[in-house]
């Protein structure tokens, strides 16, 4: 029988934290996939540029060296910079980054560069008389992407968004490394405690499968809605 | 009714794409009732020429009036643009197109391509946009198939559902691009039905169209664009009846 030695409690704290973290992250990614593609097909040379170092940078340094890198980085960064501001005074601040946000903030970030391209891909294959029509009847570019691109855009986004979504999912893993408490960290503590590893990484690793089949079921769900009127009935 | 502004000027438009200028200073003028038909060979330019009417494209050139305000420019380093979108997005609800591809919302339903722009631009009561929706499929034709989307459609079933669209803005213009050149030939005849019931009630329609039948029998004016610049223009009887230019007569003139 599955027996938890009094970690249960803990793991399923550690469970709530992974899906808090991987949801707040996939929203914050979601923004600034949206962003970024939009800025990949401005005009402006800046924002162009912009969006290419961003997707460049974040794709091709590894997860868990920028998550480091933000963590502590960070916490240096902005400690000396409050140093420098109270250095006049007798005040000494310092302040502790929280690691929950930064998990937020590192992964939405990653994954954001991903999104960027998996929604500047949709958007493109958006067929241009249906934004022509749009505007020819008095739409606004707020409106032509609310009610035309955003929808259209999404039938061809979903599939890569599921698939992001499943390895974000998974990277949330990493923060362990930044001293957060999620389900992978109780359990490696509970495995080198009781000596017994299976009795609680299987447990995590089914509850990985759960989230994922959960998802998989809404991503069906989703993709259903936004196919209709495209072929299928 | 002499003070009604003019429902649609444009004056001297110029329009080049790269180094090809397309619109080589093209003027019309729709007064109000007035069906005017653009013909001429593929490349002339009619279609361009009706898509810097609501500037879908960006004329290098020229001037542009509807209902008697004029669209201010600015220069900008892509070129001209409009100085104030809000002005154009305003023009452009007074002037619906039916496109050659109709592009109806493929993920509405024929309803709702047609509440769309009257509840999210004109801002309409949802209930009476429904209401006069039904109205206008009624009159298309098409009654039957408010709840269908455009896939599920014949392509002159879908054109007919865009005429209704159009028609929801109760626009000053209505413009046309080849509204039946993507269509098969036993379906031309709805939309043309269509079309001629909106001239007889007097609608302001600008029309590009291969239909030389719909140009003589239903049009006030027909204009034969060559290469970008006017060759012809004129009543149909005068134009299609006793063409001048011998490009006209070759254009006309059965081509088997």
């Amino acid at each position: 029988m599955l027996d938890l030695q009094g970690y249960g409690p803990r793991l399923i704290e550690g469970a709530g934290v992974t899906i808090q973290l991987a949801v707040l992250s996939l929203i914050l990614a979601i923004i600034l996939g949206l962003l970024t593609a939009t800025a990949k097909m401005s005009r402006n040379w800046f924002l162009r540029r912009t969006a290419t170092v961003y997707t460049t940078v974040i794709r091709g340094v590894p997860d868990l060296v920028l998550m480091m890198l933000l963590f502590f980085g960070g916490q240096i960064g902005v400690n000396a910079i409050s140093d420098m501001l109270y250095y006049n005074y007798e005040i000494d601040i310092y302040i502790n980054f929280n690691a929950f946000a930064a998990g937020v903030i590192t992964i939405g970030f990653i994954f954001g560069a991903y999104m960027g391209e998996t929604f500047r891909g949709a958007f493109m294959a958006v067929d241009n008389g249906q934004i022509e029509a749009g505007k020819a009847y008095g739409m606004s570019n707020a409106l032509v992407f609310r009610r035309i691109r955003f929808p259209q855009m999404m039938r061809h986004a979903l599939p890569g968004l599921s698939n992001n979504w499943m390895v974000l999912l998974k990277t949330t893993a990493l923060v362990s490394v930044i001293g957060l408490t999620d389900m992978v960290r109780v359990a490696a503590e509970a495995s080198r405690a009781t000596h017994e590893p299976f009795a609680f990484l299987l447990p995590v690793a089914a509850v990985y499968l759960l989230i994922a089949s959960v998802s998989e079921w809404i991503f069906v769900r989703l993709q259903k809605r936004y196919d209709i009127g495209f072929g299928g009935q | 009714m002499a003070d009604t502004p003019t429902p649609l000027e444009v004056r001297n438009i110029k329009k080049r794409f790269g180094d090809t200028e397309v619109l080589k200073g093209l003027s019309l003028e729709a007064q109000k009732g007035d069906v005017i038909t653009l013909i001429g060979a593929s490349g002339s330019g009619k279609s361009t020429f009706l898509r810097c009417m609501n500037l879908l494209e960006q004329p290098d050139e020229g001037e542009l009036f509807v209902h008697g305000d004029q669209i201010r420019f600015k220069t900008t380093r892509h070129g001209r643009e409009p100085a104030d979108w809000k002005q154009v997005v305003q023009m452009r609800a007074k002037l619906s197109m039916v496109f050659q591809s109709f592009n109806l919302w493929a993920h509405m339903t024929l309803l709702e391509n047609i509440i769309e722009a009257p509840i999210y631009v004109l801002k309409k009561p949802k209930k009476e946009a429904i209401e006069h929706a039904h109205a206008l499929l009624e009159r298309v034709g098409l009654s039957a198939r408010a709840d269908a989307y455009p896939a599920q459609m014949s392509g002159g079933q879908q054109q007919r559902g865009a005429i209704a669209r159009a028609l929801a803005m109760d626009p000053e213009v209505m413009l046309f691009d080849e509204p039946t050149s993507a269509l098969d030939p036993e379906l031309v005849g709805d939309v043309l039905k269509v079309m001629h019931g909106l001239a007889d009630e007097g609608r302001t329609m600008v029309v590009v169209t291969h239909e030389m039948s719909f140009a003589r029998d239903v049009s006030s004016k027909v204009i034969y664009l060559h290469q970008g610049l006017v060759e012809e223009a004129g009543p149909p009887a005068d134009v299609l009846g006793n063409p001048q230019s011998p490009r006209l007569k070759q254009f006309l003139a059965p081509k088997y």
